[in-house]
């Protein structure tokens, strides 16, 4: 089997595991020139988008990419807040945004995007169950992961902060930024050190971080395990 | 191709194994274990271990040249070929209950016939002023996760390893210069990373010395050495060793040595009948991620050999 044969035979066995129809909204800089064809200027947008394009057509109809010009749909731009592109929006069936990418994730940092769009459509989340129960001790976060495309620990960071906030029937929301693409944001929040966590815009912890740290922070306390 | 994870847990099943750890140990004994027919899981704060931070691995054979995610990858995609699954999560505490163990963490109960502690190793501080203060802030113990905000400085690398040579290496790819600040006369590295080191024209280090302060404002300007010299630098990197993650196994009363290793035997087994250790987290000496692999997969059998001994369904 060829390398590609096998890529896309990873893909169309993973995509199998989608049993619900999920929709991510995908604001690009996708214009229309003169000739009525198309060109994306975020240098990222293209190879991602066709990346997203492979998961779609292998999905059996239950991933529906909507990509969205910022250009051609000034109303929703204005109505997410979208300022960069590319921006990923997970919007659940009430409306709210649970999950922001500002990244058009590659490499390593598929994974947990992927792991998301499961877990969003109604894959088994193992956190489900503790954040339900912890709810009334959780405040409205909005939990800021950075990171970058060679940063090891990132995608297992994303994994558990996306999970809570998909678990939380919107108290969390999450918002996973590439730094390296938006060095700006970076520069903002004094990021020099990835993963880089920030809880509403406040507390803040540098490196890996597990289920039980970002919970910790979340519920502003202690945890305890009953042994 | 990143396959997904956690999709396959049972909360109500009775593991033949459950393996404690995430890095090519905990791999290596759970891929074993499923091969053996037994029921596993892997629990651990994260996937990959202290290898995924490595830049690049080269000492595996039939592997020439991997980055140490890449490496990491393949693992994954391995495990789920054998749908073995990964949670991400922290075991508080071990009990034994009748013929089995239970596992508490904060998010789930689980439970396990034996179990194998393949938890790896964090890296050591130096535990000197500045140091935590500064953490995330240009005192980073991750060359591969850090190394990009030090495109075109000044950094230092703090340790004589061959680990340390290694995050040389990677950071000299950007940084403006790296200068290696090590106590002894010589860097312990494997001779073929020596020389590159020695060879790289941005790398240049300093011996007989010691760290003793960071000082900065808002990021690191300058650490203090030993003899009471200042010295410029926009970044630290500490790679002064590691120490094995054993907490969870003294609490149960798992043996360790005066290093904190789990005391294990050829057939990695510890004191406790039922649980064995592998790996970084153990007592041998030459720690590498081949060496880990052999101990978990040593595991593994010992563990499938327990089962068949205690004449517990598999």
């Amino acid at each position: 089997m060829s390398s590609d044969e096998h890529y896309k035979e990873i893909i169309r066995k993973e995509m199998a595991k989608l049993k619900k129809p999920v929709k991510l909204k995908v604001f690009t800089s996708q214009r229309t020139q003169a000739d009525g064809s198309k060109i994306r200027e975020c240098m990222d947008c293209g190879q991602f988008m066709t990346l997203l394009r492979i998961y779609e057509e292998n999905s059996n109809g239950m991933l529906t990419i909507e990509e969205m010009s910022i250009d051609d749909n000034p109303e929703l731009v204005k109505r997410y807040d979208i300022s960069r592109v590319p921006t990923i929006l997970f919007i659940d069936n009430e409306g709210k945004e649970v999950i922001r990418y500002l990244a058009a994730p590659q490499g390593a940092e598929i994974q947990p995007f992927i792991q998301s769009i499961f877990t969003f459509a109604g894959a088994p989340n193992y956190y489900e169950t503790t954040i339900k129960q912890n709810l009334g001790r959780i405040q409205p976060t909005t939990i800021k992961v950075m990171m970058t495309e060679t940063c090891p620990y990132c995608p297992q960071v994303i994994t558990i902060a996306n999970m809570f906030a998909i678990a939380s029937g919107g108290k969390i929301k999450t918002v996973i930024i590439d730094i390296s693409a938006n060095p700006d944001i970076g520069q903002y929040y004094a990021a020099a050190g990835v993963p880089y966590t920030i809880f509403n815009d406040k507390k803040t912890i540098t490196g890996m971080v597990g289920p039980n740290e970002i919970l910790r922070a979340l519920i502003g306390g202690d945890i305890h395990v009953s042994y | 191709m990143f396959p997904t994870d956690s999709l396959g847990f049972d909360p109500e099943k009775t593991y033949d194994i459950i393996v404690l750890g995430g890095g090519p140990t905990a791999i290596g004994c759970a891929i074993y274990a499923a091969r053996f027919a037994m029921d596993v899981l892997i629990i651990g704060k994260t996937f990959g271990g202290l290898i995924a931070t490595t830049h690049i691995v080269e000492n595996y054979p039939g592997i020439t040249s991997v980055s140490g995610p890449g490496f990491v990858e393949m693992f994954r995609e391995h495990m789920q070929s054998l749908n073995i699954s990964f949670i991400s999560d922290e075991i508080g505490s071990i009990e034994k209950v009748d013929d089995h163990f239970v596992l508490h963490s904060f998010f789930q109960k689980f439970k396990a016939s034996t179990i194998c502690i393949a938890t790896g190793s964090e890296r050591k501080k130096l535990g000197i002023p500045g140091e935590e203060e500064f953490a995330g802030r240009g005192v980073s113990y991750c060359a591969t996760c850090d190394g990009p905000f030090f495109k075109d400085k000044v950094v230092c690398v703090i340790g004589g390893s061959d680990s340390a040579a290694k995050e040389a290496l990677f950071l000299a790819q950007n940084a403006k210069k790296v200068y290696i600040i090590y106590r002894g006369k010589e860097i312990r590295a494997e001779p073929i990373n020596k020389k590159r080191v020695y060879e790289n024209e941005k790398i240049e280090i300093i011996y007989d010395t010691n760290v003793a302060e960071i000082k900065g404002d808002n990021s690191v300007k300058s650490v203090i050495f030993d003899n009471g010299k200042e010295f410029e630098v926009d970044g630290l990197f500490i790679d002064i060793g590691s120490i094995p993650n054993s907490d969870l196994a003294k609490r149960i009363g798992v043996n360790t040595n005066e290093k904190g290793e789990i005391i294990i035997n050829r057939k990695s087994e510890t004191n406790i009948p039922g649980i064995f250790a592998a790996g970084d987290v153990a007592d041998a000496p030459f720690k590498q991620a081949i060496t880990g692999v052999a101990e978990g997969v040593i595991a593994a059998y010992s563990a499938f050999d327990h089962l068949k001994q205690m004449e517990i369904e598999y």
